[in-house]
């Protein structure tokens, strides 16, 4: 099953690294995109996994900065996904350019301008910050591992644990967990606005567009991070409840996950109905055009099925209904609806845009196929995009069998807090 | 030098079959016809001669006609302009909506002076079309880059790859552009578009001389290629930066056969620009949105 498993996500990266090399040969010619549609799936996918880091980055804070502790198995598991669905938005907007091979140009010349030049370095120092965090809640084990475990496990964890081993004693031990809470909240203290500013950045890209008025709206980076929020806690229910194996108190942590779901989904969807009622009613044409599209024109299945069924509905029965409510499979299965639905939500935020003409009659002034306002992502482009979602499904798995992601949780932070305690009521008897 | 001469022929030409309008009008039929018959001889004449006279020498120029007025005052102020310092200059454009005829001459000039693959238009010509019939009336809009003087194109490119210059022209520095199209995005006017590297001939057995021709845009040749700048760049209209750095107007002002399209420097106050940006007709596209556009239109 697992060998399958692998072999199927091998065979999908190879025929998308297959696209991938068609892509970088011909150009952006072998995308379905025109000079008036010029984003198009591969943007839709950057700006979905930017979200899933930014809202798994913000759940995994939730635990170890404001002390969730029904919440702290999952932590290990937010943060790899946030890393690596990070990674994933960068691959997908690099093989978005033209020329990709001057991406580096984007690092040396900056244009403190530019939106797009800031999110570059955000997304940079955030990785930087998760792979410290990561390391950090993940030290202990690691060393644990360096120095008790077996076959190639031992020397991965050894070149991971970057020379950390635990202390010997209990005490010293106890003294290195304090050290690590104090810094993995110091850093989660740091990345609550570097993730907000990280998606709602991301969303700004486009909110600031003035040719744009779908886009050019105040309330659309807000969408963006609250959206981020949902995929994130989704992602997070989806792989606890079904990969984390049996664990003590499982159905419990879920259910705190089902809770923040259903509240993140409330508010998306207050947005939604607000953006979309006060853009109705205004009735403003370059406005209302995109709106009809996604309520009831190209994009209506889109959003009807996708933003509304899957990331909503669907994810907000399952996590009520008393029959599924108090089932970890079917939590999961809200979990990765939620999922899907969201990518629907990101589809339903660029497309759209690209719809009404800048001017009216610009697309009968010129007749060409590459200066239309239709869009379709082509072949290559869905293949690319399967592909590169295998293989980072595929590191991403393979880095979950390799590292001790879930069981054995190195925090332990009740220990920590009841230490304090403890030293607390010692010295309370002294001056006694 | 050929390229020059090219151009002279080329006004003599379009000279030639207004003069002979005029005359037509001005004059009736019957005298016309005698008057053409020499102005034709003459220009014969010309043409002859000019193949002995060595290469430096200019052909004379022909007489005047009124409709040729503004483009020699154009072509005046442009040398005048091209004295000042760059900064000094503020390229202008300016086009009378109701001498617009619609006939997109401007775009395929602009095509073929620039070498503009499938996909990429600078000066496209859009149509609106009024009323019911019998009270109906068409209007044509052609569409270049606006030059905004707070273009929003050029803000949120990451690379700096993109900038308003000094004379007012909207440029890209094609070997500095990465492809991510956000600039093609923030223009409210659609006046950006994306070489993909296609060829007309794409899914014919030959490719034609035409298409691989190397243009000539911001006085760089840039023969085509598969995967060479300005392939997979986003392109625009830059005033013919081109010619008008070497004394000559943008090829859509000069092949414009109703003088529809003026071109100056707004910064000279006696520049046919300025003198017709003073005017109750002028409008821009979209001032609403704040870019103060440097193309102005007469409705």
């Amino acid at each position: 099953m697992k060998r399958l498993y692998y072999l199927c996500l091998l065979t999908l990266t190879l025929l998308g690294f297959w696209a991938l090399g068609v892509r970088l040969l011909e150009g952006l010619k072998v995308t379905g995109l025109t000079s008036y549609f010029s984003w198009g799936a591969w943007v839709v996918l950057y700006i979905f996994f930017i979200g899933l880091s930014a809202g798994s980055f913000l759940l995994s804070t939730m635990i170890y900065v404001f002390n969730m502790h029904s919440l702290e198995k999952v932590g290990r598991i937010a943060l790899l996904s946030a890393l690596f669905a990070l990674i994933g938005g960068l691959l997908f907007v690099f093989i978005d350019l033209g020329h990709p091979e001057r991406f580096w140009r984007s690092l040396v010349y900056w244009n403190t301008a530019s939106v797009l030049v800031w999110e570059i370095r955000f997304y940079l120092l955030y990785i930087l910050l998760v792979l410290a965090e990561l390391w950090l809640v993940m030290r202990e084990d690691l060393g644990e591992l360096a120095k008790h475990g077996t076959g190639w496990r031992r020397p991965l964890a050894r070149v991971l644990s970057l020379g950390y081993r635990p202390a010997v004693t209990s005490e010293g031990r106890n003294r290195q967990q304090a050290a690590a809470a104090r810094w993995v909240k110091i850093l989660g203290i740091l990345g609550v606005p570097m993730a907000v500013g990280v998606h709602g950045g991301t969303g700004s890209l486009f909110a600031v567009t003035i040719a744009k008025p779908f886009w050019n709206n105040s309330i659309v980076p807000v969408v963006f991070i609250v959206s981020a929020l949902v995929s994130g806690a989704a992602l997070v229910t989806f792989l606890y409840a079904f990969f984390a194996g049996e664990e003590e108190d499982k159905l419990g942590v879920l259910k705190s996950l089902a809770q923040l779901l259903i509240l993140f989904i409330g508010i998306d969807l207050l947005l939604v109905a607000a953006e979309y009622l006060v853009g109705l009613y205004s009735g403003i044409p370059d406005d209302v055009e995109p709106m009809h599209q996604v309520i009831a024109g190209q994009y209506g299945l889109i959003f009807w099925l996708g933003q509304i069924g899957l990331a909503a509905v669907v994810p907000l029965l399952l996590c009520s209904l008393p029959r599924t409510r108090n089932s970890s499979r079917w939590l999961g299965l809200a979990g990765l609806s939620a999922i899907i639905g969201i990518v629907a939500v990101r589809v339903n935020l660029i497309l759209p845009a690209y719809t009404v003409p800048q001017l009216s009659g610009l697309e009968k002034a010129y007749v060409d196929s590459r200066l239309t306002y239709n869009y379709l992502p082509s072949g290559n482009e869905l293949l690319t995009s399967i592909g590169l979602i295998a293989f980072l499904v595929l590191l991403f798995s393979l880095t979950w069998e390799a590292l001790p992601l879930v069981k054995g949780n190195s925090m332990r932070q009740d220990n920590f807090e009841g230490r304090i305690q403890h030293e607390g009521s010692q010295s309370q008897l002294h001056q006694a | 030098m050929s390229e020059a001469n090219r151009q002279d022929e080329a006004e003599k030409l379009s000279r030639r079959e207004a003069a002979v309008k005029l005359i037509k009008i001005s004059l009736g039929l019957a005298a016309g016809a005698g008057v053409l018959g020499e102005f034709t001889g003459t220009e014969k004449a010309e043409a002859g001669a000019m193949l002995e006279v060595p290469a430096a020498a200019p052909p004379p120029l022909p007489e005047r006609i009124p409709q040729d007025e503004a483009i020699f005052r154009m072509q005046q102020e442009l040398h005048r302009a091209l004295q000042k310092p760059v900064a000094e200059r503020n390229w202008t454009m300016v086009i009378d909506n109701r001498k617009c005829v619609g006939c997109s001459t401007c775009t395929v000039a602009c095509k073929a002076e620039n070498k503009l693959p499938p996909g990429v238009v600078y000066r496209p010509v859009m149509e609106e079309e009024y009323g019911k019939f019998p009270n109906v009336a068409r209007r044509f809009l052609p569409r270049p880059c606006m030059h905004c003087t707070h273009p929003p194109c050029t803000k949120v490119c990451p690379v700096s790859a993109t900038w308003r210059s000094k004379d007012g022209v909207v440029v890209i520095d094609y070997e500095k552009c990465i492809g991510c199209r956000y600039c093609i995005s923030a223009c409210p006017y659609g006046a950006r578009t994306f070489d993909w590297g296609e060829y007309y001939t794409d899914g014919t057995p030959q490719r034609e001389k035409y298409e691989t021709e190397p243009s000539f845009e911001y006085v760089k040749e840039w023969p085509r290629a598969k995967g060479r700048s300005p392939v997979n760049n986003t392109r625009k209209c830059h005033f013919c930066l081109h010619r008008l750095v070497n004394g000559m107007l943008p090829m859509c002002v000069t092949s414009c056969i109703g003088r529809a399209t003026y071109f100056g420097d707004r910064n000279d106050p006696e520049s046919l620009v300025s003198e017709l940006i003073g005017n109750s007709r002028l409008m821009r596209l979209k001032e609403e949105l704040g870019t103060a556009p440097s193309v102005y239109y007469l409705v």
